[in-house]
């Protein structure tokens, strides 16, 4: 479910600030959004350069090895904008379906 | 955890992947293992399996590293150059044969050695621009690109209804054969 979302929630994690692989997961971790179960998040920054989504380049990181960052190119945001608004559209939708259902979990 | 990593950097090896690349990639990865490991958060989450030569591969394929999926690869390379090795001995026989009977077309053909050069089949294919078409036009050249196409109805926002808003991948890049391209839409207003 998540697949294809997680490609956005990325392009968003490094829209204000460039970051580093590990650091995009920390990042997603912080807002509430453990990507476990879902795969690596590299394959998925490799699809985002190659697409000229994000745009990367290679620095020291703080007290660590120079890294690889990435940051969310201008082509990038555009797909972010578009995307975010197709995700609340899907959600609205899946929101009002699942609101009609009565079922609970048994606790 | 640096196992994971060495047996990494075999499969790019064994994949092709350049030297360069591959080092950058694995140090990469072994620098954000490190430092997952200090913060007490398992490989497993940054990893996402625990397959080494499928995590290698989807990482290089995904970068344009690797020319085509490895089943299809040999095939697909090597028929190519059966058909222009056949071409090319078919036209040495006819140009000889035309020479030695003088059925030459005009002058100067017979006598010249001819050579035909049959390119072997692209793995990737330069990606059209499709923004701005009609949804049926767009998705007919995108096939013939040799790409499958998903089409995705979005509001139209000013766009003509039925016409290609954005597409992806963007036109001018390079894409595998069968990459699926994802059109963007404009519905009709309701």
């Amino acid at each position: 479910m998540l697949r294809g979302v997680l490609d956005l929630c990325l392009l968003a994690v490094v829209d204000d600030e460039p970051a580093y692989g590990y650091e995009m997961t920390k990042r997603l971790r912080a807002r509430g959004l453990a990507t476990v179960g879902e795969g690596s998040i590299y394959p998925l920054l490799a699809r985002l350069e190659r697409e000229g989504l994000v745009a990367t380049y290679r620095a020291a990181s703080d007290g660590g090895p120079p890294r690889k960052y990435y940051r969310a190119s201008p082509l990038g945001r555009r797909e972010l904008a578009e995307g975010a608004r197709a995700w609340r559209e899907v959600r609205a939708g899946v929101d009002s379906v699942l609101s009609s259902t009565d079922a609970e979990v048994e606790t | 955890v640096s196992a994971f990593v060495e047996e990494c950097r075999r499969e790019w090896k064994r994949l092709g992947v350049p030297e360069l690349l591959a080092e950058e990639m694995a140090t990469d990865l072994e620098a954000d293992l490190a430092e997952a490991r200090e913060d007490g958060v398992a490989a497993e989450e940054i990893l996402g399996e625990s397959d080494p030569r499928r995590f290698a591969a989807s990482w290089a394929s995904e970068r344009g590293l690797v020319p085509d999926p490895p089943p299809g690869r040999e095939r697909r390379r090597r028929w190519p150059w059966v058909v222009g090795a056949i071409v090319g001995v078919w036209v040495l026989l006819a140009g000889g044969g035309a020479l030695f009977t003088g059925v030459g077309g005009g002058e100067g053909s017979a006598g010249t050695i001819r050579t035909l050069v049959v390119p072997p089949i692209p793995a990737t294919r330069a990606v059209p621009r499709l923004v701005g078409m009609k949804a049926a036009r767009a998705s007919a050249i995108a096939r013939a690109s040799g790409f499958e196409v998903r089409r995705v109805y979005v509001r139209p926002h000013g766009a003509r209804a039925g016409t290609v808003v954005t597409q992806r991948p963007r036109s001018g890049v390079r894409a595998r054969r069968g990459t699926t391209m994802t059109l963007r839409i404009a519905r009709r207003r309701r």
